[in-house]
């Protein structure tokens, strides 16, 4: 940004002309460019994807469709990817507000270890609840045998099961976000003034959240339906679309079919997210990243307080045994078969390389992708051209894109010259810049929302150019979405499987690929392995990551701007 | 000032992150051995030529449906390790190039092609495993024919692979319809279904399931089942007397690559009796003599097979299977 500013300064000698031009356009300048970035990464593989569904060896036909519609099974598997969806977005919320609700309004000695066990899985390859329940409740797991249980594990439930537990941490990490983000004031005098725990819940925290809380269902609902892991592991013979499309692509190789199971799977999350916009249009927006208040803990009415209890002790129970499996596994042969003590799952060498790679490209793909989500929000919000509304719904649109999409777009679209970028680094970065983008943006509108552009008219009346003003007034202040976007991407691209598995190349394996392969294969204890070194060094990444955000924002003495 | 510092401290990262990639003879393979035994293949390369094998994992399936999406703009060097369909797609396309290694010279004819372009570097089959505590628990004993998993008493304890994923499984269904012929053999396999609790993505997946007791009977790869007793899996394992089939292990050098000395280096140690060894030791039945070690000295009993057949037929069968076993697919 130094750079630019220095060259703009030596064009601005020449001729204050080009000043001008650029003070006045290069928002516009910056749009364009950015829409291009747009339609090349986003837009062009999702309307691969949708000519390849249309497009036969011999020309432009339905038939595909024709198939799919005609045959019970894919009706079957739609219906069951639905009801999934539904059944885990109401699921995770609920669980997902309790958990929040405890950890930011309950007591003091309850909220660290409560918000410890729900998100350290957030870091955990989804599937790896699988994993755990096959275990310990598979048909001959350690559960099963102790109490010599007759259920069936593979199947619809089974899937329900390990795909609400992990996705509960990024239902409580998206909600406890939204709740510390309202402002307490509002709810300490209504209880001030006597009204109950459950008046103000009713009244005042859940309308407030609102926002917050379609937004995670919304997001919660695209991962879920898109995530395979979990099915192709537990499902047995109750077809889901996101494995089917995944064997169809990777084991069929019948690019047309596997097109048309994607274009199905994006629709429900488009209509959703379409009602979504509806919904919140007007309203504030609450997003991670908002400005974190700690509420003093109230007393909460017992007939409130027991429930919250026994949902907030099943649910993070439930998570603490399938981890402790997964720590256990991770030290012996076969768990549950031999138990011999070993450390030879951690000394797989071969692990640790594909931790590295996707440590870098997520590294990558959240610089990336918060720099171009940050000045995304800028041009949304300040600039005045022509197809504004398009570039904010494309940009937001990530949300409401499953990753097994845009993994086969990705395929599709940029494995042939021209555009041959498969079989390296960036096509994975890039593909999660893309897949993950919504939060930045999202994050840097509202921080944008909440300051004047009076300001930047003044710094603008006093003389400064735009990149000064930009680089003074704007970035300080949207910092934070900087930050969250970051996060997000980074910790959302580290564990995603369903795009990356599309994407990868021989002597670049991703460790969520590798875990993924090893457990399909039978081998529990380097998956489990893989997984903890994974977690270990992501949080150590997060420390640093945290370390150099308190000491740069001390160091300049930045204040947060007052809405 | 602190945009300095991040500066800084992003360049860092970077440098470090950047610095991994060394330079060293290498090359990229596909490979659809196990994960273990491509490390295991990988590291012997490694240690006999000094060529640095990269690879992921995949399934054979897999590796001819990328094979077939990027042609002919291949992401990797060679195939160490695919089925034999996917060999012969690849000679009938031109997507090799072709070399007539001497190191393979005298090998059986159904281990290399004679224009050089495939080379097996092992066959490997599909046995019958059970659960040795859940067989005694139930009181059952192993079928001794093929046509007894078709029996009531096995309903939902059988497991294998699926044909739309694995390649195992494709030689499972096309060694039984060439045992039984086609029309039997989709009567069998069809009353098989009625049995099998579901169908796993991975060949070698039923071994592991059936070990944890999961399920008590499994039609899966013969390449693991040794390591998973040694491991202390409670497993049996037998081939019925109708015998088993057979698939190759193919390497082939794909077009395009820009390191095709070190890829001819490659090939002629694959040839080698000391990489039969190591094959043998890992289970397969190699192009040069070693003993087995799942079979020992006398090989199993073969049922016959045109494997050039089966891979002609494979995109055929997989419409039917999915149209006679594929509940309300109609």
């Amino acid at each position: 940004m130094a750079r630019a500013e220095y060259s703009l300064k030596l064009q601005a000698g020449s001729g204050s002309r080009i000043k001008d031009f650029l003070n006045a356009n290069l928002i516009n300048i910056l749009a364009a460019l950015l829409f291009l970035l747009l339609a090349f990464f986003l837009l062009y593989p999702i309307i691969a994807v949708l000519i390849k569904s249309i497009r036969g060896p011999s020309g432009f036909t339905l038939e595909y469709y024709r198939a799919f519609f005609t045959k019970n099974y894919y009706y079957r598997s739609l219906f069951n990817t639905l009801l999934l969806g539904t059944i885990n977005t109401v699921v995770c919320l609920v669980i997902g507000f309790c958990l929040a609700y405890m950890t930011t309004r309950g007591p003091y000695l309850l909220r660290k270890p409560l918000k410890v066990i729900s998100l350290v899985p957030l870091i955990a390859p989804p599937y790896l609840f699988a994993l755990s329940l096959i275990i310990l409740f598979g048909r001959n797991g350690l559960v099963t045998r102790m109490f010599d249980l007759h259920w069936q594990l593979y199947g619809f439930a089974g899937v329900v099961i390990s795909q609400t537990l992990a996705f509960i941490p990024l239902a409580y990490m998206m909600l406890e976000n939204t709740l510390m983000s309202l402002n307490p004031n509002l709810e300490e005098s209504a209880y001030d003034m006597g009204a109950s725990e459950a008046t103000i819940l009713r009244t005042i925290t859940i309308p407030l959240m609102a926002p917050g809380l379609l937004k995670a269902a919304l997001l919660i609902f695209v991962m879920t339906i898109a995530e395979f892991g979990n099915a192709a592991i537990l499902a047995g013979r109750t077809p889901f679309l996101a494995p089917d499309t995944y064997t169809m692509i990777t084991g069929e190789s019948d690019f047309n079919m596997g097109s048309v199971l994607s274009v199905v799977l994006i629709a429900p999350c488009i209509i959703i997210f379409f009602v979504h916009n509806y919904l919140l249009e007007g309203k504030k927006f609450t997003t991670i990243g908002g400005k974190p208040v700690a509420s003093e803990p109230r007393k909460i009415t017992p007939i409130i307080k027991i429930p919250l209890i026994i949902v907030t002790t099943m649910a993070t129970g439930a998570i603490f045994i399938c981890f402790a499996v997964v720590l256990a596994a991770s030290f012996y042969k076969i768990l549950g078969v031999t138990d011999k003590f070993i450390l030879a799952n951690y000394l797989d060498f071969t692990s640790n390389q594909a931790i590295a790679n996707s440590i870098r490209v997520s590294f990558v793909a959240a610089v990336i992708g918060a720099v171009i989500g940050v000045l995304l929000a800028y041009v949304i919000v300040r600039g005045k051209f022509f197809g504004r509304t398009f570039i904010e719904m494309a940009s937001l649109s990530g949300f409401a894109l499953p990753g097994t999409v845009l993994g086969i777009g990705y395929l599709l679209a940029f494995s042939a010259p021209p555009l041959k970028l498969t079989g390296g680094i960036m096509i994975l970065a890039l593909n999660c810049v893309f897949r993950f983008l919504a939060v930045g943006v999202e994050a840097g509108i509202s921080k944008l929302h909440q300051i004047h552009i009076e300001i930047e008219e003044a710094s603008a009346d006093l003389g400064a150019s735009f990149l000064t003003t930009f680089y003074k007034i704007v970035l300080p202040i949207m910092f934070p979405a900087f930050i969250a976007g970051f996060i997000y991407t980074f910790m959302t691209a580290i564990v995603s499987l369903s795009a990356v598995v599309f994407l990868v190349s021989p002597g670049f394996q991703l460790a969520a690929v590798k875990i993924f392969d090893a457990a399909v294969y039978g081998e529990i204890g380097i998956a489990s392995a893989t997984t903890i070194k994974l977690i270990l060094i992501v949080m150590l990444c997060m420390a640093v990551l945290n370390y150099i955000t308190k000491k740069t924002r001390l160091g300049s003495g930045l204040k947060q701007p007052v809405a | 000032m602190k945009g300095k510092f991040i500066s800084i401290v992003v360049a860092a990262i970077f440098c470090v992150a950047l610095a991994g990639s060394a330079v060293a003879e290498e090359i990229n393979a596909y490979m659809g051995t196990s994960p273990d035994n491509n490390a295991k293949i990988a590291q012997f390369i490694k240690d006999k030529t000094g060529i640095t094998v990269n690879q992921t994992f995949q399934s054979f399936g897999e590796i001819e449906a990328r094979v077939k999406a990027e042609a002919p703009n291949f992401n990797a060097d060679m195939i160490i390790g695919c089925g034999s369909s996917t060999g012969f797609m690849a000679k009938k396309n031109g997507w090799t190039v072709p070399y007539v290694s001497p190191a393979w010279k005298g090998a059986p004819e159904v281990f290399v092609d004679p224009q050089g372009n495939w080379y097996n570097i092992g066959n490997f089959s599909f046995v019958l495993v059970g659960n040795k505590d859940r067989l005694a628990k139930a009181g059952l004993t192993m079928p001794k024919s093929w046509k007894d998993l078709l029996e009531a008493k096995w309903k939902g304890e059988i497991v294998m692979p699926s044909p739309l994923s694995s390649g195992t499984a494709n030689m499972m269904r096309f060694s039984f319809l060439a045992l039984y012929g086609d029309e039997e053999g989709w009567k069998f396999l069809q009353g098989l279904d009625k049995n099998v609790h579901h169908y796993t993505r991975s060949g070698n997946a039923p071994t592991d399931l059936v070990g944890r007791g999961e399920f008590i009977l499994g039609i899966t790869s013969d390449e693991n089942i040794k390591k998973r007793i040694d491991d202390g899996y409670p497993l049996v394992w037998s081939i019925p007397v109708e015998g088993t089939g057979y698939d190759g292990t193919f390497a082939l050098i794909l077009k395009g690559t820009k390191k095709l000395d070190a890829c001819k280096k490659i090939v002629d140690l694959l040839g080698t009796p000391e990489f039969s060894m190591v094959m043998a030791d890992i289970g397969y039945v190699t192009p040069r003599p070693a003993e087995n070690k799942l079979y020992g000295k006398t090989l199993p009993n073969y049922i016959k097979l045109d494997l050039g057949k089966a891979a002609d037929d494979k995109s055929k069968n997989n419409d039917i299977w999915k149209a006679k076993l594929r509940s309300e697919f109609e």
